[in-house]
C-alpha cells in the first residue's frame, strides 16, 4: 500500500515536473524567438482591438438597446429577439432567399473563372493574352451602383435597350427589374460581368508555377492540349481552387448589400430580400438596434458553421484546407 | 537583450506620449471653443441637405451677424437621413440643434420619447416669434403629449396636378376636372401624338416608385381615402388601406397601366428620372408637389421649348365642389428642430438655442434664408414680389436655408414668377380642403416598434395589384395579413390613444 502510493506520488511528482519542464521550454521557446513574437504583436493587437472587443457588442442583442441608456442601462431580455427571428415568416423568405442566391453563386459563378483562366493559359499570342486580361479585369473597379444603373438602362421596359431589341423581333418585352422571376438572373448576371475577370488572377498565379516538366511529360506520353489541361494544369490548382471555395463558403451569407439593396423593390422582395439588406432596414432605417444585430449574430454563426464544415471535409478528402 | 527591453520600452513610452499628447489637443480645443463662446454662442447644427452639395458661406457669414452666433453646420444628405440621424442618436453623436424630419420613425420617436431631447413647450412664450406658434400647431408636433421641439411650419397640402397646357391645346382638350376627364386626357396624351412627331412615344402620366410624394396618395385623396386613417365619431380608427376609395385609386392607376398611359417602369423610377423625363416630353402628366412645377419647366429650357404648364387642385372622383380633398403631408409638420441634452446642457443653454431659432424667423433672417441678398440674388419690387437673379446661384448658396427655415411664410414676401405664385396660390387653396392624419401625433407602442416593417406589406401589395400581380382577393389577405401581425393592435392602440384626448 504504501508503497504504490510512494509511486504514485513520485509519479505525480514527476509529472508535475515535467509540466513545469514543458512550461519552461515553452516559455525559454517564446524568449528565444521573442523577435518574431515581437513581430506579431501589432497584428494581434489590431485583431483584438478592432476585432474582437466589438464583439462585445453583440450583448445588445439580448437587450432591449436604447442609445440614451446605453449598454449598461439597457434591460436585459434574454433570447426575446431570437424567439422573434425564428418565428417571423420573414425568416424562412430571408434563409430562402439567401440560401438560393449563395448555392447560385457557388455552382454557377464559382467554376466560371476556372474555365476562363483555363482557356487563357492556351492563348499563345503573349500581347493578345494580356490585352485581354487588363480588359476583363476594368469592370472590377466599378461600383455597384454603376453597375445597376448600367443595367436599369439596358433593362427598363421604357426604353431600355434589351426590351428595343425583343420588340423590334416581334417579342414581348420583358419587364426584367420588376418581376420576382427574373431578379435572380439579373443578379448572377451581373456578378459574372463583374467579378469574373478579376477572378481569375489567382488562378492565373497559381498555372504558372505548374512545373514544365510535366507538361513535357505529358507530351512524351502522347498527350494533347486537353488531355494536358485535365490531368496536369487543374490537378496542380486543385489546392487553390479549394482554398477559394472555402473562403467563398465562408462570406456564404455576404452576398453584397450594395449590390441587392440597389436592385430591390417592392415587387421583388419575396426573392430579393437577404440578411444583408434585412439587417439594413431593420437596423438603420428603423432603428430597431437590437433585433438586426441578432439578425447579423445569426448570419455570422452560419457563416462560421460552414467555414469549419467545409475545411473538416476538404482535409477528409485529403487536401490541406485554410488552416 | 537588454537594449531589447530597452527600446522596447522607449517605444511604448512614446506611444503613450503621443496617445496623450492627442488627447491634451482635444481637451484645449474644447475649452478654447468655450472662451469663445463668451463673445459669440456656438451653434451647432445637425441639419438635412436637400440639395446636391452643401451651401458656401456667404449666406452663413450674415447669418451669424444677425443672429449674434457662430454656427456650424453638419449637412445630411436628404436620401440617407433615415439612417445617419438613426446612427447618430445610437451612437449619442448629436448637434445643439437637431433637425428631425421623419417624426413616425421609430427610432426618432423612441429617443424622442426616452427623453434623451429637451421638452420646451414650457420655454416658447419667452420669445416673441415662437410665442407665435399656433396651438393646433404644437398639438400636431406632439409625441406623446409633448413637444420636444420646435416645429417646422409647413404648408399643409403642397400636392396636386401639373398638365402639358400645350398638348391639352394641341388636342383640343380642357383642362379635367375629374378622374375620369384626368384619365381621358392620359388616354389622349398616349395615343393621340401630343407632341406632334408622328412616333407613338408619349405617355399620360409619369410617375415615380414613391406611393405617398408620387401620384398615388394625391390620387387617392380624390377618390375620398382618408390620410393614412379614418376615424369614425365613435372613435373607431381604419387604415386607409382597408377603405373602398383606397381600391378604387389602386383600379384607377391599374387601369393607366394595364392602357400604357403611364410609364411601364414607375415601380423603379426615381424622383429625378421622372422629372427629367417629364422634361423631355415623355409624358404629359405629372402628379405631385404643385411647387416642381416650376422646376419642371426649368429642367425643360432647351429640350421641350414650348412647354406650357397648367396647375390643378381640383379634381375630385365625382364632380361635386363639396368632395373636394387633398391630403395634409405630417398635418403641415415638416418635422421638429429638437435639442439634446448631452449637447444642451443646462437650461441656460437651451435658452440661448432657442433664441437663436427665435432670431430666424425675424424679417431680416427669414429674408436672407428664403431669398439670399439683395441686389446679389434677388431684386424685390414694391410689392414685395421677388424675382431670383440667377437661379442657379441662388440654388447654390440660398436654397439649403430655404428649406430649414422653421417657418416658410411670412412677412408678405411672395415670388414675382407667374407659375410660382399660381402654385403658391392653389397650395393656400389647398389648405381649405385639406385632411389631415387624425393619428398623427397618437401613440402606439406596437407602431413604434414594428409600424414601418408592417407598411412594407401593404406597400408592396398595392404595387403588385396595380400591376395586375395580385387581385382584389389577394389585397385583402395582405391587409388582413397587417391586422394579424400586429396591425389589429396598432388600431387597438390608436384608438384608445384617441378616446385619451377626446373623452
Amino acid at each position: 500500500m504504501e508503497g504504490s502510493t510512494a509511486t504514485q506520488l513520485g509519479a505525480k511528482m514527476d509529472l508535475k515536473a515535467k509540466k513545469r519542464m514543458e512550461k519552461l521550454q515553452k516559455w525559454q521557446g517564446i524568449k528565444r524567438n521573442k523577435l518574431l513574437y515581437l513581430m506579431v504583436l501589432p497584428g494581434f493587437i489590431y485583431f483584438v482591438i478592432f476585432k474582437y472587443l466589438p464583439m462585445g457588442g453583440l450583448v445588445i442583442s439580448f437587450q432591449d438597446y436604447q442609445p440614451v441608456l446605453g449598454i449598461a442601462g439597457s434591460e436585459f431580455v434574454g433570447f426575446k429577439h431570437f424567439i422573434r427571428l425564428f418565428t417571423e415568416p420573414t425568416f424562412v423568405l430571408l434563409l430562402r432567399n439567401t440560401l438560393i442566391l449563395f448555392a447560385m453563386n457557388i455552382f454557377i459563378f464559382f467554376p466560371l473563372p476556372i474555365i476562363l483562366s483555363l482557356m487563357l493559359n492556351e492563348v499563345r499570342h503573349r500581347f493578345l493574352k494580356n490585352a485581354i486580361q487588363t480588359v476583363i479585369y476594368i469592370p472590377h473597379f466599378m461600383s455597384w451602383v454603376i453597375i445597376v444603373s448600367i443595367s436599369y438602362v439596358f433593362l427598363t421596359v421604357d426604353g431600355g435597350v434589351l426590351n428595343e431589341m425583343l420588340s423590334s423581333i416581334g417579342l414581348p418585352k420583358i419587364s426584367f427589374l420588376t418581376s420576382p422571376e427574373w431578379l435572380r438572373t439579373v443578379y448572377i448576371m451581373q456578378i459574372i460581368w463583374k467579378e469574373l475577370g478579376w477572378s481569375t488572377i489567382i488562378y492565373l498565379a497559381a498555372i504558372t508555377v505548374v512545373d514544365p516538366q510535366l507538361y513535357e511529360a505529358a507530351e512524351m506520353d502522347g498527350a494533347g492540349r486537353l488531355r494536358k489541361t485535365w490531368h496536369v494544369t487543374l490537378p496542380a490548382i486543385r489546392p487553390v481552387i479549394i482554398t477559394l471555395l472555402i473562403l467563398k463558403i465562408g462570406s456564404t451569407l455576404d452576398l453584397g448589400f450594395e449590390h441587392m439593396y440597389l436592385l430591390l423593390n417592392s415587387l421583388n422582395r419575396e426573392v430579393a430580400e437577404i440578411f444583408d439588406t434585412y439587417i439594413y432596414t431593420a437596423g438603420l432605417k428603423n432603428g430597431q438596434l437590437s433585433f438586426s444585430t441578432t439578425v447579423g449574430l445569426f448570419k455570422g454563426l452560419v457563416g462560421l458553421i460552414l467555414v469549419i464544415g467545409s475545411n473538416k471535409l476538404a482535409k477528409k478528402f485529403g487536401e490541406d484546407g485554410v488552416y | 537583450m537588454k537594449s531589447m527591453g530597452k527600446k522596447l520600452s522607449v517605444f511604448v513610452l512614446c506611444s503613450t506620449l503621443l496617445l496623450t499628447a492627442c488627447g491634451g489637443g482635444k481637451k484645449e480645443a474644447g475649452q478654447k471653443a468655450g472662451a469663445e463662446s463668451n463673445e459669440r454662442p456656438t451653434i451647432t447644427w445637425l441639419n438635412v441637405l436637400h440639395t446636391a452639395s452643401p451651401p458656401t458661406d456667404t449666406i452663413l457669414k450674415k447669418l451669424e451677424e444677425k443672429t449674434g452666433t457662430k454656427i456650424q453646420f453638419s449637412w445630411i444628405p436628404d436620401a440617407s437621413k433615415e439612417e445617419r440621424i438613426n446612427t447618430s442618436l445610437a451612437s449619442n453623436s448629436l448637434a445643439d440643434i437637431v433637425t428631425l424630419t421623419a417624426l413616425s420613425n421609430s427610432s426618432v420617436r423612441n429617443a424622442l420619447k426616452s427623453g434623451m431631447f429637451w421638452e420646451v413647450e414650457s420655454y416658447l412664450n419667452e420669445f416673441p416669434n415662437l410665442a407665435k406658434i399656433s396651438e393646433d400647431t404644437r398639438k400636431s408636433a406632439y409625441i406623446g403629449g409633448k413637444l420636444y421641439g420646435i416645429p417646422f411650419q409647413k404648408d399643409l397640402a403642397r400636392n396636386g396636378v401639373i398638365i402639358r397646357k400645350d398638348w391639352l391645346d394641341k388636342l383640343n382638350l380642357s383642362v379635367p376636372k375629374t378622374t375620369d376627364e384626368l384619365m381621358a386626357v392620359a388616354k389622349a396624351f398616349t395615343e393621340q401624338d401630343p407632341d406632334g412627331n408622328n412616333a407613338n412615344d408619349t405617355t399620360g402620366f409619369m410617375d415615380r416608385s414613391d406611393l405617398i410624394y408620387g401620384a398615388f396618395k394625391t390620387l387617392s385623396s380624390y377618390f375620398g381615402t382618408p390620410n393614412h386613417w379614418h376615424v369614425d365619431e365613435n372613435g373607431k380608427m381604419t387604415p386607409e388601406f382597408d377603405t373602398e376609395a383606397y381600391i378604387k385609386t389602386m383600379d384607377f392607376m391599374k387601369q393607366a397601366y394595364d392602357n400604357g398611359y403611364m410609364n411601364k417602369d414607375f415601380a423603379v423610377t426615381a424622383k429625378t428620372d421622372q422629372q427629367q423625363n417629364f422634361a423631355q416630353g415623355k409624358a404629359g402628366i405629372y402628379v405631385g408637389a404643385l411647387v416642381d412645377a416650376k422646376n419642371l419647366l426649368n429642367m425643360s429650357k432647351g429640350i421641350q421649348d414650348n412647354m406650357e404648364l397648367a396647375l390643378v387642385n381640383d379634381i375630385t372622383s365625382t364632380g361635386n365642389e363639396k368632395d373636394r380633398a387633398i391630403w395634409a403631408a405630417n398635418n403641415g409638420i415638416g418635422g421638429l428642430l429638437a435639442f439634446p441634452r448631452s449637447e444642451v446642457k443646462d437650461e441656460a443653454e437651451l435658452k440661448q438655442v432657442l433664441k437663436f431659432v427665435n432670431d430666424l424667423m425675424d424679417e431680416d433672417a427669414y429674408r436672407l434664408m428664403t431669398n439670399g441678398i439683395e441686389g446679389v440674388h434677388y431684386s424685390i419690387d414694391a410689392d414685395k414680389a421677388v424675382t431670383i437673379i440667377d437661379n442657379t446661384l441662388w440654388q447654390q448658396e440660398v436654397q439649403p436655408f430655404a428649406s430649414s427655415r422653421p417657418k416658410e411664410n411670412g412677412y408678405g414676401i411672395h415670388s414675382a414668377d407667374p407659375l410660382k405664385q399660381q402654385s403658391d396660390k392653389l397650395i393656400q387653396d389647398n389648405a381649405k380642403y385639406a385632411v389631415l392624419n387624425p393619428a398623427y401625433s397618437l401613440e402606439s407602442e406596437t407602431y413604434n416598434t414594428q409600424g414601418s416593417e408592417l407598411q412594407k406589406e401593404i406597400t408592396d401589395a398595392t404595387y403588385k395589384y396595380i400591376l395586375g400581380k395580385a387581385d382584389v382577393a389577394a389585397f385583402k389577405e395582405s391587409v388582413e395579413k397587417w391586422k394579424k401581425s400586429g396591425g389589429a393592435q396598432i388600431i387597438q392602440e390608436y384608438e384608445e390613444a384617441y378616446r385619451a384626448i377626446h373623452k
